[in-house]
Formats: C-alpha cells, sequence, structure tokens
C-alpha cells in the first residue's frame, strides 16, 4: 500500500514538473487581447481560428479580481485587480464557446472559433 | 448580494463538508482531544490561502501565468491521495469496529495517521481558499459604497452558510452509528475524490498535457453545474454537465480502481494489525 502511494506521489510530482517545463518552453501562439472592464468583456465575442491553440491575454482593469472561467473550456484562471494573465487555449473545434466572470456573472462573453 | 452570497457558499461548502466530517471522524474513533489535527490543517489551509491571494496580486508575467494553475493542480492530485489513503483506512477500520459495541479504535493506531486527518483539512481548505480570498478582498475594497457592503454582507453571510452547514454535519454525525459513518464517508469521500480527480484531468486536458476529447454529454439543460444544486452535486460529487470524454474516463477509471482498493478488503483476510487480533466481522 505504502509503496503504491509513494510511486502515486512520485508520480505526480513528475508529472506536475514536466508541466511546469512544457509550460515554460510552449511554442510562439497567437495572442488575442481580452479586456475586463466594469460587468464587460471587450470583446464580448473573441473570433479565432479553429485548430490553431492559442494565447487569450486577459487584462482585469477593474479593481477586484476577477476569475475567466469556462466550462466548454475548463479553463479556471484568477485574474487579480489591474493585472494580465496568459490563459493557453488549446487548438478548438469548430464552434462556440461560452466563458464568463466568476467573480461577477454579469460579465460574459464567448469564442468562436471557425 | 444573493450573488456574492452563492458565490462564497459554493467555494465554501466543499471545505465545511470535508471539515465537518473529519471533526466527526474524530470524535467518532474517541479522538476527540485530538481536533487540534483538523484545526490546525484547516487554519494552515486558510494562512496558506490568505498568502497564495497576497502572492498572486504581487505576480505577474509568467510566473501568475502558470503558478496558480500549478499550484492548483497540486492541491487538487494532493487531496485525491490523502482522501483515498485515509478512505482506504477507513474501510479497514470500518470491518474492525463492525460489532454490537462500538469499540473505539485503538488510540495508538489511530493517532500516528491523525497527520493525514490535517493534511485532509488542509488540502479542503486551501482548494478553493486563496480563490476565496481574491474574491472577498476585491468586494471590501468596494464595501465602502451601499451596494457594494451589500455584496461584501452577502458573502460573508454565504461563508457563514457553509460554517453551518459543516457544523449540521458534524452535530448530525454524532447520531448515527460508527459504522454506518463509516460507510457512509467512505462512499462520500470516494465520490468527492472521483470528482477532484476528474477536474485535475481536466485541467490537464484544457492545458494541452493530456489530448483534447470531446463533450461526452451536455445535460446543461437539466441542470447546469452553475446553478445553486448543480454546484452543489458539482463540489459533492464532482457533477459536470458538460465533461469531457477524459474527465468521465478519469471520473470512472478512479472510481474503479479506489473502489475496488477500498472495498476489495470486504473479502479478503483482515490485515494483522486489526486490535486484539479478532477477526472482524465484514462491514458493507
Amino acid at each position: 500500500m505504502r509503496r503504491a502511494f509513494t510511486i502515486t506521489i512520485v508520480g505526480l510530482v513528475a508529472g506536475l514538473v514536466a508541466v511546469a517545463g512544457r509550460a515554460s518552453a510552449a511554442d510562439p501562439r497567437p495572442e488575442i487581447a481580452l479586456t475586463i472592464d466594469k460587468d464587460q468583456f471587450q470583446p464580448a465575442e473573441v473570433k479565432v481560428k479553429a485548430n490553431t491553440p492559442f494565447t487569450l491575454v486577459v487584462t482585469n482593469k477593474n479593481a477586484k479580481a476577477a476569475e475567466f472561467e469556462s466550462k466548454d473550456l475548463r479553463v479556471e484562471k484568477v485574474v487579480p485587480a489591474g493585472k494580465t494573465v496568459n490563459v493557453l487555449i488549446r487548438a478548438l473545434k469548430p464552434g462556440t464557446y461560452a466563458f464568463f466572470d466568476d467573480f461577477n456573472k454579469a460579465a460574459t462573453g464567448k469564442i468562436v472559433a471557425e | 448580494m444573493g450573488g456574492t452570497f452563492v458565490v462564497t457558499l459554493r467555494e465554501g461548502f466543499e471545505a465545511a463538508l470535508i471539515l465537518g466530517i473529519v471533526y466527526t471522524y474524530l470524535q467518532k474513533i474517541g479522538a476527540g482531544r485530538h481536533y487540534g489535527y483538523a484545526t490546525r490543517g484547516g487554519a494552515l489551509g486558510v494562512l496558506a490561502s490568505v498568502l497564495l491571494g497576497l502572492v498572486v496580486t504581487a505576480l505577474s508575467g509568467p510566473l501568475l501565468d502558470f503558478g496558480p494553475d500549478a499550484i492548483a493542480l497540486g492541491v487538487i492530485f494532493l487531496a485525491v491521495v490523502v482522501l483515498t489513503w485515509h478512505g482506504y483506512w477507513m474501510q479497514q477500520h470500518a470491518r474492525a469496529v463492525k460489532g454490537e459495541v462500538q469499540r473505539r479504535i485503538d488510540e495508538a493506531q489511530a493517532t500516528h495517521r491523525l497527520w493525514i486527518i490535517g493534511l485532509i483539512a488542509f488540502t479542503g481548505v486551501f482548494r478553493e481558499g486563496a480563490e476565496t480570498v481574491l474574491f472577498l478582498w476585491g468586494l471590501l475594497t468596494q464595501a465602502t459604497s451601499t451596494s457594494g457592503f451589500a455584496s461584501a454582507l452577502g458573502a460573508f453571510l454565504g461563508l457563514v452558510a457553509a460554517a453551518a452547514l459543516g457544523w449540521a454535519i458534524f452535530r448530525g454525525g454524532q447520531h448515527i452509528s460508527l459504522q454506518r459513518f463509516f460507510a457512509l464517508t467512505s462512499a462520500l469521500l470516494l465520490l468527492l475524490a472521483a470528482g477532484m480527480f476528474s477536474t485535475g484531468i481536466g485541467r490537464l486536458e484544457a492545458l494541452g498535457f493530456l489530448p483534447q476529447s470531446s463533450t461526452a454529454w451536455d445535460t446543461s439543460f437539466i441542470l447546469d453545474d452553475q446553478g445553486m444544486v448543480g454546484s452543489f452535486l458539482n463540489g459533492l460529487i464532482g457533477y459536470r454537465a458538460r465533461p469531457s470524454f477524459i474527465e468521465v474516463a478519469a471520473y470512472v477509471l478512479y472510481l474503479a480502481v479506489a473502489g475496488s482498493l477500498m472495498f476489495r478488503g470486504n473479502v479478503s483476510k483482515p490485515r494483522p494489525t486489526t486490535p486484539e487480533g479478532k477477526v472482524p466481522a465484514h462491514a458493507t
């Protein structure tokens, strides 16, 4: 038992290190700016090329933290007040992917991949 | 006000659930004077949440891009490991305590496992903690206006409601028998851990470290996991309205592996560490 857990933990740590390594070595990819201002995302509709990974550069102009979240994309990312966060988005199949600010449900938007 | 109430209630729900179970567990095994392990774990979780909240606000660049994700993943998988470990252990002992007399587990034996309890309390609080801290912080900076104050009050009441829920679990837990409590919480923690595991795998998928899979089903029109009921089910058993195939596979795989690990014990011979070496009756 104990050994199995040790192996599991070692595996997880190795996995995380690999994650960090790959994340920092990410290829240059298209960057798309997205701003959270008051109760709105700008633009509220983001058009991207399908099947191409890209980076969403999310800037929070509000004085309070926001959380960029998308159930469709399985992304959850806190954007502190006045900060900019890069959110890596995988290659998307053509379609519409909704996102919102989990800290302020009034702010919503969508990504349209085509 | 209602909106912020729901956010903090939802964020605090999982922590309250886990703390409620953990304290009841300590009380049940007659280790009531070791509540400190759970309390310290929970308090460290709060401390770590505040620290991470501060650090995230100070960070920028790649550290802000990847740091929180790496920590979130670490906490999720750590929580899965300790919950599984504990569930396995609890299941072993559910057999040992089955009987007419609710025998207290040998305390010495229980004590050397107590740090696991502390760790469970820690991960339970820390998992959503930093997020909640940042959320509350943002609200407090705007609490000078009337609507801002109402929002902050709503958020505060949400946390109070979550704590009340945890307390209710603790109180309710007093009245059920030990082996039922063990059986119930083993099952509950198993589902909880399965949900977490699936979430962690989903994050890896979203980050591109696992191949992308399509959506397995969409039940958001029946029960959205953003709504009140849906988000509680999400916290409790990992309900998702639009999971990917990989997430579903992770959930099922975890349940199968951890479930068989935990419940397989029912047909195997008792472990030599069973108190008094008696052959315990089987628990379900």
